[in-house]
């Protein structure tokens, strides 16, 4: 079943696996497609009807998403009967959608929207009046609000509730015009991934409790990049903004597909994790907390170096990027300091599952590893100069780069965070992958690299 | 757990899941024995089949409110099932619905239950009532009430 054959395509020739579903070849080859309920990580679920495509050989059209190539499958999928189809189908879709995309968040990145600049421009059958209501703001648990209006019924959120997190909070209660999704009576949604329901929710039905209303979605500027929240290294997109006036903000994280890592989804921990990134930032150098310049600050450095000459340790946080790590190791041998990277810190086997989460919150712990850089805790310091990591040990003199407020009476360094700055991770699975610079603060903070150029020794 | 399956009921699943080849298909005949049993489909009585077939509450109680017959709330009155369906449309179910509404009973509107050559019809506690007319009615309400 598995022969890779030949299948024609609106007039072109397309190769694809035989017995794989149609839809996929054309989600691939980008051949336009509408579509609610289908989700490559969900399957083919059939039920909105909105991928019609003819097929040589069928009296009627047939549903991509459920249709196994074949050899020789000659396939249509802009024909005028097929758009007819597609037109009709999408007014059924429409009934008794309230078409508020004025106040709707998923407005700008919606398929309902989409398809309907494709598809529809047709004017309503329905009055407004005549339109089913329902409930505007349900208040699913785990900062998931529904709007039963807006909701096509695709069931991809109560499919991924029970085929992919097996917790079944959400289901479709009803029938016909009154059907809608729900969880039981006096029960939340709640499961550590449940967010993921407002990304695969297609329109603006399932919306984040979090995001909703802070930003107009056309508006944010989206970068690649890797949650810093564990070692998995799930793939994510930085969607942030910069205001006139105002300093460049992240809004959300969002999962991004990469089926070798994290496949569709990320944990919601890790997605309301860009908080903590832009929260209680170390924005200044400063000495006994008062604000230094940074020529002042770099001398200072230079001065505490020279009156240590033994027992100069460095300390390195497991979620710099690999450059900044390798970059360290070169200071360390220029001023002859010892290198330690205590990993124990970072275990957390209550925040460990089988899905995504792991219980090394260390983005590049592997990394530690793999350069050989000593786990153990320093001992008999003099100075301690400490790159980001989240734990302090007794010396005479400690020096400090943080991304965060830190509370010690040190030299402290004020450095750019994982988003502000770019590199490259290996998680736990040993798959190296690179992140891209996503913020651009008014108030810019050098990186670990660009300080170190600074100091110059 | 204010809903339990006593012994009896138990050894009756027992005998069906020995007929379906998954118990899923328990669904329906467990709901009915709840509903017989208390009137209505309490949350404490989904929880309750659920761990008996395996199905999630929350798809037990999809299948609940799918069907008219299933009731989630006791019902305070007398319940009549009214046919909505085409037979008894045809032959004045709108008529019997309005005169119904009008007395102090739950009318429920119902798809077809069956009964079309002896349209319209009702049912009030699994007994049909057929070839309707308003007095007709009027006299069982009275037996009944």
């Amino acid at each position: 079943m598995s022969e890779i054959c030949e299948v024609i395509v609106d007039g072109e020739i397309h190769e694809a696996k035989e017995g794989s579903l149609l839809i996929d070849l054309l989600i691939e080859e980008g051949v336009k497609i509408p579509y609610f309920c289908y989700h490559e990580s969900l399957g083919a679920d059939g039920n909105c009807r909105m991928c019609m495509v003819g097929i040589k050989g069928e009296k009627r059209p047939q549903i991509a998403c459920d249709t196994l190539i074949k050899k020789d499958m000659e396939v249509f999928s802009n024909t005028d009967v097929i758009k007819k189809v597609r037109t009709d189908i999408l007014e059924l879709e429409l009934l008794n959608h309230p078409v508020d995309c004025p106040i709707c968040d998923q407005a700008g990145e919606c398929s309902l929207q989409d398809f309907y600049m494709d598809y529809g421009l047709h004017e309503s059958k329905v009055e407004i009046e005549d339109k089913v209501k329902n409930s505007k703001h349900v208040d699913l648990g785990s900062s998931v609000v529904l709007d039963q209006e807006r909701c096509v019924l695709c069931a991809r959120c109560t499919r991924f509730t029970t085929e992919i997190t097996h917790t079944n909070e959400l289901g479709i209660v009803g029938r016909g015009d009154s059907a809608k999704v729900t969880t039981m009576p006096g029960r939340e949604l709640s499961n550590p991934y449940a967010m993921n329901v407002v990304d695969l929710c297609p329109v603006g039905a399932l919306t984040s409790k979090d995001f909703r209303f802070s930003q107009r979605v056309w508006l944010l500027e989206t970068h690649n990049s890797i949650c810093h929240g564990c070692a998995k290294g799930c793939n994510i997109y930085i969607d942030h903004n910069k205001l006139k006036y105002k300093d460049d903000v992240i809004y959300r994280f969002r999962p991004r597909k990469n089926l070798e890592v994290n496949g569709h989804f990320i944990c919601d921990e890790g997605r309301l994790s860009y908080k903590d990134v832009q929260e209680n930032r170390q924005e200044f150098s400063t000495f006994n907390h008062i604000e230094v310049e940074q020529d002042i600050a770099i001398s200072k450095f230079k001065n505490f170096l020279e009156q240590h000459h033994k027992n100069i340790h460095i300390l390195i946080d497991a979620n710099l990027y690999t450059e900044e790590i390798e970059a360290i190791l070169e200071f360390a041998k220029s001023i002859k300091a010892e290198v330690f990277s205590p990993l124990e810190v970072y275990t957390d086997e209550g925040f460990a599952d089988d899905m995504l989460k792991c219980s090394n919150r260390a983005s590049n712990y592997k990394t530690i590893e793999n350069l050989n850089i000593s786990t153990e805790n320093p001992n008999n310091s003099e100075l301690i100069i400490n790159f980001n990591h989240p734990q302090n040990f007794e010396s005479l003199m400690q020096i400090d780069f943080c991304t965060h407020k830190s509370d010690t009476n040190s030299l402290v360094f004020a450095i750019a965070a994982f988003t502000e700055n770019e590199g490259s991770l290996t998680n736990v699975d040993g798959i190296t992958q690179q992140t891209q610079k996503a913020v651009k603060k008014n108030n810019p903070q050098p990186s670990i690299i660009e300080w170190l150029t600074r100091i110059d020794l | 757990m204010s809903f339990t399956f006593n012994q009896d009921d138990l050894n009756k699943i027992k005998e069906l899941k020995t007929r379906y080849p998954s118990p899923d298909a328990l669904c329906l005949p467990c709901l009915w024995m709840a509903q017989t049993k208390e009137g209505y489909i309490s949350i404490d009585a989904i929880d309750a089949i659920s761990e008996q077939i395996g199905l999630a509450p929350m798809q037990i109680y999809g299948v609940v409110t799918f069907y008219t017959m299933f009731h989630l709330q006791k019902p305070d009155r007398l319940q009549v099932d009214v046919c909505k369906t085409l037979s008894c449309k045809l032959c004045g179910s709108d008529e019997i619905l309005k005169h119904l509404k009008s007395k102090d009973v739950y009318v429920n509107h119902v798809e077809c239950l069956g009964s079309c050559g002896t349209a319209p019809m009702m049912q009030i506690k699994d007994k049909n009532y057929e070839n309707l007319t308003n007095e007709k009615v009027d006299a069982i309400l009275e037996e009944l009430l």
